[in-house]
Parts: C-alpha cells; structure tokens; sequence
C-alpha cells in the first residue's frame, strides 16, 4: 500500500478505538450500541491489516487473539442471559429491576443490560477483524503460491 | 504381499512387547464402564429404581426411567460388556492406530464415542416414555455412524457407516412415527400407560408395525441385514461392542419393551416368527458360505437376532423369558468371539480369512479354549449358558406348533455347524500362517467374558432371574423360567441331542455342499436388498444433482433463482390488495430538498453498478449507493439506523476489497473483458428490472397508506427510562428484545467458526 494510505490508517486507529469505547459507553443514552462499537473498533483493526499487510499487522496487533475474543463476548452474553435462569427467573431477565436506582458512572449506569452490550461489541469486534484478517491472510498465500 | 504381511508381523510383535502405558482417557472410559456396571449391580441387588422427572411438561413428555428386569439385563449386558471391549482397547487400539499411521490422540474420540453410546444404550434400556426411547434409539445410531466411520480416510468405512446410519436412522423415524401415532390415540407416551390402555384396533395394529420394523432394522434382520456385514470395517472393538451386545440389541430391546404394544395384534406377532427364522436361516446360510472371520460373526449376529425376534414372535412366557436370556447369551458369546477374531488377526499380522488361517491352537492354546468356550455356547452345547438359552428356545417352539420345532430344529444344526467350523478353521488343521505371541491385554478380557459363560452353564441361577424378570417386564405377568440339566429324554432334550448330531453331519457334509450354499449367497447378493439400498441411493445422489444443477449453476442463477420468484409473489401481493388508498403520489416540499438529493443519489449510484466493468469499480459504486441511503435514513431522524447502515458499508467494502485481492489478478482482468452472450444479458435484464418494479410497487403501496398506529412502539418508548436508557434503540437491543439478539450474535459467532474451518483447513 502507498505511504498515505499507511500513515492514515496508522493515525485512524486510535481515535477509531476511543470513539468505540465511547459509544459503548454513550450507547444507552446517545446513538449507537455494542453492535456500533464492536464494528467500529473492527474497522480500525482491519485497516491496519489492509494497510500493513496481515504478517505485520500480526506483529504489531494481537489479532490473533480475535477469535478467542469472539468465542469470550458470545460466553458472556450467553452468562448474563442465562443467569438468572439459575436463580430461578426467566432467562434475560436484567438487574437492577426498573424503577430500582443503579449506581452510576458518568452518564452510565451499572446495570446488566450493558454486560450483555459489552459481550456483543466483543462478538462483533472478534469476528469481523477474525474474519476479513483469515480471507487477507488466505488472498495472500494464494498469490504466493501461485 | 507376503513380504508385507510379514514386515507387519514383525513390527506388531516389536510393538506388543514394548511396555505400555495405558492412556488416561482408556482408563476413564474403563473406570465409568466398571462405575455403571458396578452401580447397576446394586440397584438391580436391592430392587431397582424409578426416576421420573417432567422433561418438557407442556409437551407431556417425561424423563422416565425404570430398572426393571428388561432393564436390568440390557443395561447390565452394555456396561458388563463395555468393561471387557475397554480392557481390550487399551492394548488393541494402540496397535490399530499405529497400523492405521494415525496418532495416538484419535483414541480420544473412540473412547468418547463409545461411552457416549454406553449410556444411550443404558438409557435406552431403562427408559419408559416413548419419546425418550426414540431419543436414545437415535442417540445409537448417531454414536455408531462415527464409531463406524472411525477410519474416515477409507471410502469403504464412509459408505458402510453412511448405510448404517441410513438403515437404522431412516427407519428410527418410524418409532417416532409410532409415537405420535399412541399419543394422538390414547395421549400418553408413558409405556406402562399405554401398555394399560392399549386396545387391539388400526391405530395398534399400524404403529405396532412402524415399531416393528424400526427394531427389525435396527437388529440387522431380512431385509436390512446388509448393513451390518458392512459394518465389519469398524475397528475390532467397535464390532465387539456394538455388533454383538449394544447397538444391535438396541432393536430387539424394544420389541421386548413394547411387547405389550404388539402382542394384541397376532398377526403381527405372526409376522415376527417369519422374519426372524427367515433372518436366522439367511444369516445362517450368509455365515456358512463366507470366510473372513468378522463377516462370518456378522451373519452369525443376523442369525442369532432372528431367533430372539422368532421368540418374541411366539410371545407368552415361554418365547419373552427365552428372547430375553438368548440376548444375554449371545450378547457375551458373541463379543468374546470377535475380541478373539481381532487378536488372532492381530497375531498373524493382518490375516482374517478362515481359509488362509488355521492349526492356531499350538500357537496360541488359551485363546482356542477361550473361543471354544464362546462357540460351544452359541453352538448350544452343555455346560455353558448357551445350553439353557436353546432349552428354552425349544421349549418355546414345542409349545407352539410341529413346523415351527422343526425349524427351530434347522436353525440351530446350521447355527451348530458353521459356528465349528469357523472354530475349526481357525486352531485346528494345518498351520498356515505363523503367529506372535500375544499381549495378556488381548487374552485376558476375552477369557472373563468366557468365565461368565461357564458360570453361567454351571450355575444358572442369577442369570435365570434376570430372565424371568424381563420377561416379567415384557408381558406385564410373571413369567417362570425352569431351566436345568435334565438326565432324561424329554422333548428339548431329544431336540438338542438331535442338533448335535445333525450338526455333526452337517460338519462331514459342509465342504462338499459348499457350491450350492455359496449359489444360493450368491444370487442373494446379486438380487438382495442391498443392491436395491445402492441403486436407490445411487438415483437419490443423481436426483439432487440435477436440482442442484439447475438451481446454482453459476451466482446469476442463484440470485434469479432467489429474486424472481419473490418478485412474482410481491408483485401478485400488491396487485390482490386493494387499490383504494394506494400508489398516492403526495405532496414535496420544500423542507424534503435534503431527502429528495439524497434519494435521487442512491438512484444513481444504483445505475452506475450497471456501467464498471472491473470488479473495483462495481464494489465502490455499489458501496456509493449504501452511503447514499444511509444519508437518506440520517436526514429521515434515524441516526441509529444511519450509523449502522454507514458502519455495515464500510465492512462490506472492505470485505469486498479483501476478497477482490485473494483472487489473482490474471482472473480478475479476464473475468472484466468477458462479454455474455446477448440472451444470457437480455435475461438478466429482465430478470432485474421484474424484481426492481415489484420492490417500487410495493414500497410505493406501503408508503402511501398512513402508518397504522401499533401500540407497541409509544409502550417501549414510555418503559426505556425505567429501563435505566435514554436510547430506545439500545433498550431495545441490549434488554426489550434481548432474546433476539442473543439469537443473532449466536449465529454470527457460529458463522465465524464454519469460516475459520473453512478457511484453516486447507491442503499445505
């Protein structure tokens, strides 16, 4: 890739991370969602895979953990979802109940419902950048070999 | 040929003398066999148990299990058995995978596997709901698909794996058939339930057949005995599990648990006694004409099956208790036969042909006691288990009619003769191959399943017990059994003298019969059910081909394949609704400036995918169109649906770029310069613009109706402060809805897996 394209995604990556993690944290009063995060750090991720190429984005990112990822954001949605079930309530069922007061940090609070958002940002986060990091990491092999 | 055969000798005897360290995952498996037969011990010991836990209550189903007599023998049969096969494995797998080149860690799925299909096999004896006995009948065949294919590199162990599944899985679904068929009668599937409410009418009479033919199958009887010849391929110990004392007996479990289901229809019990002296004939004859020793256990196996299904044929007391001991009988006899049969192959290097093996007692003399122990068993005579179990055997066809003692009669003097002569053929005559001494791990497991047979012909008293109690079990009244040495001539005495010496003869006279049995083998395998499995399955594959053909041939079929006939529904829908009200052109104003640009620019942008040639070109004007409407849903208030659109774009275009850069660029340029052929692009154009006017037509009607006011989304908007959110969209998401997207995400999580296997599991 050209040096522009290099320094660009280069200089994206971080702030792509902090809007990520501030629509995470904003999503349950402003726009956006896990699903908005998630996709968005992925971005950030897979243009340094697209700039660099996948052997050194390798090196410089742990990309290698994303799937790992994926798998942990799925066990996690999964946990808050069926832990109630345990205590013999239906599954989902979310704590604090309404109306009962939360602790708050910032504009967010500390209730289950952002667990769960947290484990579908890291779903969507592990997958795409596992996904388009496994079909770069094929594309280029196959050009090797052929 | 003979240079490989004896290099593998060499190398089996360097390996069989080499310590050994058992794996841990060998010891499990034999820890949880000993545990389950250990804990079933005890339970049968002080009476057995009844768990009854509502499973899906809506549904009226049940977990429903009961140790009873029936239960109690099969499930003591299954893990009895399994400790001998794991003792065995220990020493017998090593040795197979290092044959086989494969590493030592795929004895961990055969180990899973295997304990897997223990306790279905134990669940299934023990379960009382119907629908649960379906559930672990299917649970065996699943288990034994992989367990037969278990050398997956071998298209012969995929295609005899592939048919056991299909025969006895395919013919599983008649049980469930069954099922449904009771409960819509008589609203129950608990068995007890319905053995008390079950009258003789249509309904018992055809889904007494449906479970009839389910358990035929399933035991390898005429007609679906073909499969387990097949099934031989599987590693010795798999045959020794579940061949003999498992997932064959799974079939003829179920006649005796819903015996009562049956047993009002006399014809179907009728039924019975022909297919299984029909069954036990063939296989006989299949066993006498073939001679590779695991095929010759094989239709041995069809054979003695038979006569369990004759006995339960017979019905009453008599023919329940004698099913119920012939299982218990066979069931050991017939694993301890083919553990030798892998010992003796594994001694001489490879060898399993009665023809090219022989005079093998010098060699290996406990073996030959060992196996004599278990033919003499199979083969009826005195002293062992297998005695009792004919006596009844007889004892069950006297009470019934003279033709069908003489059958019986037939039965077992064939059953007598290729049973020695397989014994015969193996340790006396001349020695014709060498064979290495073999490790005590191969010897020993065989011997104690021998022992049991011995006690068992001394001592048959807890044996006779458990047999009385399952035929208790099976017609709901006691059942007594009387079986011991008689030193007079009553009828079942003179029946199985009789056998003997006919099974002499037949000895003398079986070399110079040997063509006419191999014709008449012959014939069957050329006309037999098995050729009509292969040309059906043949024709299915072809079929699905050619749907598969037509349907995605290439990606613009596909997607007409997908787009047409949806557009030819949508359109039909738009034109049957009422026209009042609809396709409204409405007013524009002013403030609609922003809107109005932004769609007229997801219109051009939709026509400019039409112009590239390249694939670049066509990928980002495609992603222009995207950005376009996404705008279009920010100027239209939805900024969540707005940055989602704007985010899912910038994925796909990148997905696009990633993928357009795996394919070589030779292809790429190619693919650009190629021109359809003219009727191949007036197709596509009208295929197109079919589907593009019907999404106009519809969307113009929808969008011109007032939004009917639904009650649900001022409800959700009203709760999301309660909810702790500002945002509906995230309340809606993350709590409201959570269900769905834990749904969703799942799928998503499971797709990168399917494409993380696809893509890692590529030839180096």
């Amino acid at each position: 890739m050209t040096l522009p394209t290099r320094i660009l995604s280069r200089l994206l990556l971080a702030p792509l991370l902090v809007l990520a993690v501030a629509m995470l944290v904003k999503g349950y009063t402003d726009v956006g969602d896990g699903f908005a995060a998630g996709v968005l750090a992925a971005i950030g991720f897979v243009l340094q895979d697209i700039a660099f190429g996948h052997r050194e984005a390798e090196a410089l990112l742990p990309v290698r953990w994303a799937y790992r990822l994926a798998l942990g954001g799925l066990a996690l949605a999964l946990a808050v979802a069926i832990a109630p079930m345990l205590a013999g309530e239906a599954i989902l069922t979310h704590h604090p109940e309404p109306g009962v007061s939360a602790v708050k940090v910032g504009t967010l609070e500390l209730i289950t419902p952002v667990l769960f958002d947290v484990g579908v940002c890291l779903l969507v986060l592990g997958t795409v950048v596992s996904g388009l990091h496994l079909l770069a990491e094929a594309g280029q092999e196959d050009q090797v070999a052929s | 040929m003979r240079s490989s055969i004896s290099l593998r000798t060499s190398l089996g005897l360097a390996r069989q003398t080499e310590r050994l360290v058992p794996r841990a995952e060998a010891l499990l498996a034999l820890g949880l066999s000993v545990l389950a037969f250990g804990a079933l011990l005890f339970a049968w010991s002080v009476g057995g148990f009844e768990v009854d836990l509502p499973w899906a209550p809506t549904l009226d189903l049940r977990l429903a299990f009961t140790l009873d007599g029936l239960g109690a023998l099969y499930a003591l049969l299954a893990s009895g058995v399994g400790i001998a096969v794991f003792a065995y494995s220990i020493r017998y797998l090593p040795l197979h995978l290092a044959h086989m080149k494969r590493p030592a860690r795929d004895g961990r799925s055969f180990y899973a596997l295997l304990v897997l299909f223990m306790v279905s096999m134990i669940g299934l004896a023990t379960a009382q709901d119907l629908v649960v006995i379906f559930v672990c009948f299917d649970l065996t065949a699943v288990c034994s698909y992989f367990l037969i294919g278990f050398e997956r590199a071998q298209a012969e162990a995929r295609w005899a794996a592939l048919m056991a599944l299909l025969v006895t899985g395919v013919t599983a679904v008649l049980l469930l058939l069954a099922a449904v068929l009771l409960y819509a009668e008589l609203g129950t599937f608990s068995v007890p339930e319905l053995a008390r409410r079950a009258e003789p009418g249509w309904t018992l009479t055809v889904a007494g057949v449906l479970i009839a033919v389910a358990a035929l199958a399933k035991s390898a009887q005429v007609p679906f005995h073909f499969w387990l010849r097949r099934a031989m391929v599987a590693p010795t110990p798999i045959s020794a599990y579940l061949h003999s004392a498992a997932m064959v007996a799974a079939g003829v479990l179920v006649l005796g648990r819903l015996y009562p289901l049956l047993a009002p229809t006399s014809a179907l019990l009728d039924g019975l006694v022909v297919i299984g002296f029909a069954s036990a004939l063939v296989g006989g004859m299949l066993a006498l004409a073939e001679d590779r020793l695991k095929p010759i256990l094989a239709y041995s196996t069809v054979s003695q099956y038979g006569y369990v299904v004759a006995l339960y044929g017979l019905g009453g007391a008599a023919g329940a208790t004698a099913a119920a001991l012939y299982v218990l009988t066979h069931g050991i006899a017939k694993s301890t036969l083919f553990l030798i049969a892998g010992a003796v192959t594994e001694a001489t290097g490879g060898e399993d042909s009665i023809q090219r093996l022989g005079g093998l007692w010098r060699s290996m003399p406990v073996l030959a006691g060992v196996s004599l122990v278990a033919v003499a068993t199979i083969g009826a005579l005195p002293l062992t288990l297998g005695f009792f179990a004919d006596e009844l055997f007889f004892k069950a066809a006297l009470a019934h009619s003279p033709v069908v003692v003489l059958i019986a009669l037939a039965v077992a003097t064939l059953t007598f003769v290729y049973m020695f002569r397989f014994w015969s053929g193996l340790f006396l005559g001349p020695a014709r191959a060498e064979a290495s001494p073999l490790a005590p791990g191969l010897v020993v497991p065989p011997a104690l399943l021998a022992l049991v047979l011995l006690v068992g012909g001394v001592a048959i008293g807890p044996f006779e017990e458990l047999a009385e109690a399952a035929g208790q079990a099976s017609i709901g009244a006691p059942a007594p059994v009387e079986a011991a040495y008689h030193l007079d001539l009553r009828a079942t005495n003179v029946l199985a003298l009789a056998t003997f010496a006919l099974g002499g003869v037949g000895l003398w006279l079986e070399p110079r019969l040997r063509p006419v049995v191999s014709g008449i083998t012959n014939l069957g395998a050329r006309l037999g059910p098995e050729r009509l499995y292969t040309l059906g399955l043949r024709g299915l594959n072809r079929l699905s081909d050619r749907v598969h053909d037509i349907e995605v041939r290439d990606l613009r079929t596909r997607v007409a394949g997908v787009i047409l006939p949806s557009a030819g529904l949508l359109l039909l829908g738009a034109f049957v609704t009422p026209w009042a009200g609809r396709y409204n052109v409405g007013e524009i104003s002013l403030d609609d400036a922003g809107l109005v640009a932004g769609l007229v620019a997801v219109a051009a942008a939709a026509v400019a995918t039409t112009r590239p040639k390249e694939h670049l070109g066509l990928a980002l004007s495609l992603s222009g169109a995207g950005f376009a409407l996404a705008a279009v849903y920010a100027l239209l208030g939805a900024p969540d649906v707005a940055l989602v659109a704007v985010l899912v774009e910038i994925t796909l275009s990148l997905l696009f770029f990633v993928t357009l850069a795996r394919l070589p660029a030779g292809v790429l340029s190619r693919e650009a310069g190629l021109r359809l052929p003219r009727g191949r692009r007036v197709r596509d154009t009208l295929f197109a613009s079919a589907a593009g006017l019907s999404a106009f037509f519809v969307v113009w009607s929808v969008t011109s109706a007032p939004n009917p006011e639904s009650p649900v989304a001022p409800e959700l908007i009203a709760r999301t402060d309660d909810a702790h959110a500002k945002d509906v969209v995230t309340a809606i998401l993350a709590d409201f809805r959570a269900l769905d997207t834990l749904g969703e995400i799942t799928v998503l999580a499971v797709s990168l897996v399917a494409l993380t296997t696809l893509l890692r599991r590529r030839p180096a």
